[in-house]
């Protein structure tokens, strides 16, 4: 499990201003406790790929947003992602649930897709990635942040874990 | 039915510092006035993201209009934004649907629906209260103030003639126009 508390307070100190996307099993409590937050406002998309042009929008505005979807959403959205924040050269931190993962296991029963197109389809697109499996592994989203600032590009981080 | 390239010449006649976001077929014709800053070309991007990204500086700027030119082959694209930007309405938001029923700069194909779709009806149906449709000279010179003064989230549905657009090629890159209108809005590249 990965502590939304934990994940909200590291995006408070980035000065995040906006969380934008779609809920999913992994990030859902996640986002009952952003909507507490007074600090950041959430904004719910009807789909993924309107999460990249919004987060494009409100940076370019001035603003500090930050995506977070599951794997499926980002896999649906990648035209929006490449012809809004990547082309745009927004420093974008996404946080993006990996459903299926416990599936990529050698003797899972079943493979679920959305796992194994999900890291080729990163490399694939170039985009620089961590994990998170663990609150232990909190740093990398600071590396994330940290990585999108000097690249000026968007920045994934794979939530392996359901927050809790 | 509404000629675009008048539309463009009265609107940018009267515009003065707003964001003005354009797509596609809409493109060169609005450069053509006006290429500045605040004139962001949301083409060589993705296609159907121009009102989510027009909602987003919307947000990020509510001291200053935001209005997003697109087609209706885009807004086909992402009909879902519709009611995003009812859901998170920016009181500085105007949407234009510039509707032709083709896809202009591919060689004016239909657009799925062209001959039923009812874009007032949709954005209605997806929320947002203040829908307009213009369909002649007079009631886009009668409506013409309020696409910077109402209310937004404000739709203004442009029914226009069909017209032969090239494919729009923007005088820089998208990342330079990016950078250029955040130094517009907020002083850093």
């Amino acid at each position: 499990m990965l502590s939304a508390a934990n994940i909200i307070a590291a995006l408070e100190r980035h000065a995040i201003t906006h969380v934008l996307g779609v809920p999913d099993n992994g990030s859902c409590v996640l986002y009952e406790q952003l909507w507490k937050h007074d600090s950041i406002e959430v904004i719910l998309t009807s789909r993924e790929g309107e999460a990249y042009g919004l987060a494009s929008g409100l940076y370019l505005g001035g603003a500090h947003p930050l995506v977070l979807i599951q794997n499926t959403g980002f896999l649906e959205a990648g035209d929006a992602f490449r012809g809004t924040a990547y082309n745009m050269g927004i420093p974008l931190v996404m946080l993006v649930g990996y459903r299926g993962f416990a599936t990529l296991a050698p003797d899972a029963p079943r493979v679920d897709t959305a796992a194994t197109f999900f890291e080729p389809t990163l490399k694939a697109w170039n985009i620089p990635y961590t994990a998170m499996h663990t609150d232990d592994d909190l740093g990398q989203l600071d590396a994330a942040f940290a990585e999108a600032q000097a690249t000026s590009l968007p920045t994934a981080v794979l939530l392996v874990a359901e927050t809790a | 039915m509404l000629d675009k390239y008048t539309c463009l010449a009265k609107l940018a006649a009267k515009r003065t510092d707003e964001v003005v976001v354009t797509t596609m077929s809409v493109a060169m014709p609005w450069a053509a006035h006006s290429d500045g800053p605040l004139d962001f070309a949301h083409v060589e991007s993705a296609m159907g993201h121009a009102a989510d990204f027009a909602l987003g500086l919307a947000i990020a700027r509510p001291e200053r209009r935001v209005l997003c030119l697109n087609g209706d082959g885009s807004t086909l694209m992402s009909l879902g934004v519709l009611v995003t930007l009812a859901q998170r309405p920016a009181r500085n938001l105007t949407l234009v649907i510039t509707e032709n029923g083709t896809y202009e700069v591919t060689g004016s194909q239909p657009v799925p629906g062209a001959a039923f779709i009812d874009y007032a009806q949709i954005c209605r149906g997806a929320g947002l209260q203040h829908v307009y449709t213009i369909d002649d000279d007079d009631d886009f010179d009668a409506q013409l103030d309020q696409h910077f003064a109402a209310t937004g989230p404000v739709v203004f549905i442009w029914k226009i003639a069909p017209a032969t657009e090239p494919v729009p090629k923007p005088a820089r890159p998208i990342g330079e126009r990016a950078r250029r209108l955040r130094a517009a809005l907020v002083g850093q590249g």
